[in-house]
């Protein structure tokens, strides 16, 4: 029995390395398309610290107008980027739930806008990816508009009431 | 009636019933791009490209509020099928030709769609022309082409439009440059049914 707990151990152990090195160990989704891109570039995206706080507290904050918050940004990014490539590597990394809905790209390579949204229900997901020339930034975002806009006019009246108030 | 000869009937029936559907998905959808645009694409210094379905388009009227303008152009969206923009600047003139630019209209030239505006400026070598969708009487969309000398815009709006929409929705991401020459417009022009394209501007080339 020992030897069979072993054997499966040890098989275990040689076939997930194998699995994920031919996968490219890229994954999908938003991490996919981040660790491509460091691939692709050979760029490290700046690790921003307590994001994940930082989404909670936008989910919050919002009653859960927006959830899911990723963000990655690339610092003195100043490559050409070839568009076509660009696009294709995100599309395969995000998959076919993802529609593209917005693409702006310049010849020389160094402006590129992709914009994604993915419905999740009620929500929408939204993936942004920017390079101005200077840095690149990929954000995920999951917005439920009702609630945003709800957040949203909450703020707006209080301004408002706050406007109409007499000294 | 033998068994195969019913199967091959079914089999032929099913084929109908797909034609179909996918004909009518292809009348109400969005385009595919077609190989033109991936070649004036290739040609262009900045591509922009915006595609909204009807999904998306409902999510969009969503973050608009029922107040003001805003209610109007939330009533608009949420009722269109699409919006397809394709915008080509090129760093210099004569970087498309009319043959790209009969590709384009070519398959808007059905029964469905009527020219109603068609201006060309001599001097400027500037086009622009507006194509619009009627069924039963009623607008279901819009297609305009817009070439400048380094400029080539497209946009395509499906769903119940009117020109005097498009002002509205100059708004919109992607639409502002495209709608701009003709989003100023305030009339609805009555769909010119004949085969020979109205001229808003008489002297065409």
């Amino acid at each position: 029995m020992r030897r069979l707990v072993f054997f499966l151990v040890c098989a275990a152990a040689l076939v997930v390395p194998v699995v994920v090195l031919a996968s490219g160990g890229e994954g999908s989704g938003f991490d996919g398309v981040v660790r491509s891109i460091e691939h692709t570039y050979h760029v490290r995206a700046t690790r921003i610290p307590f994001m994940g706080l930082a989404s909670l507290i936008s989910g919050a904050s919002t009653s859960g107008g927006v959830r899911n918050l990723h963000l990655a940004q690339f610092e003195n990014f100043s490559l050409a980027l070839d568009g076509e490539d660009l696009t294709s590597m995100v599309e395969q990394k995000l998959g076919p739930s993802w529609a593209r809905v917005v693409r702006e790209t310049s010849r020389g390579g160094r402006e590129q806008t992709l914009v994604f949204m993915r419905p999740e229900g009620a929500r929408m997901g939204l993936f942004v990816l920017d390079s101005d020339g200077g840095e690149l930034d990929v954000v995920e975002v999951s917005v439920n508009p009702d609630r945003l806009n709800a957040t949203v006019n909450q703020y707006t009246h209080h301004h408002e009431d706050n406007e109409d108030r007499p000294d | 009636m033998n068994r195969y000869k019913v199967a091959m009937r079914i089999g032929a029936l099913a084929l109908a019933i797909a034609g179909f559907a996918l004909l009518a998905r292809g009348q109400d959808g969005l385009p595919l791009p077609s190989p033109v645009e991936k070649e004036l694409a290739a040609r262009a210094a900045d591509v922009t490209e915006v595609t909204l379905d009807k999904n998306m388009l409902g999510f969009a009227s969503k973050f608009m509020t029922d107040n003001g303008d805003d209610a109007h152009v939330r009533k608009l969206i949420s009722g269109l099928k699409g919006i397809y923009v394709r915008d080509y600047e090129f760093d210099k003139e004569g970087q498309y030709s009319m043959d790209d630019l009969a590709k384009l209209r070519a398959q808007f030239e059905t029964s469905d769609w009527s020219p109603v505006v068609r201006e060309r400026e001599r001097g400027s070598k500037e086009t622009t022309e507006v194509m619009m969708k009627m069924v039963n009487g009623e607008p279901q969309g819009i297609f305009v082409l817009d070439a400048e000398p380094k400029e080539l815009a497209i946009v395509l709006i499906l769903g119940p439009i009117r020109m005097e929409d498009l002002g509205s929705l100059s708004g919109m991401a992607g639409l502002a440059g495209p709608l701009g020459p003709i989003s100023g417009a305030q009339h609805t022009p009555k769909p010119n049914t004949s085969s020979k394209p109205a001229d808003k501007k008489g002297d065409d080339q």
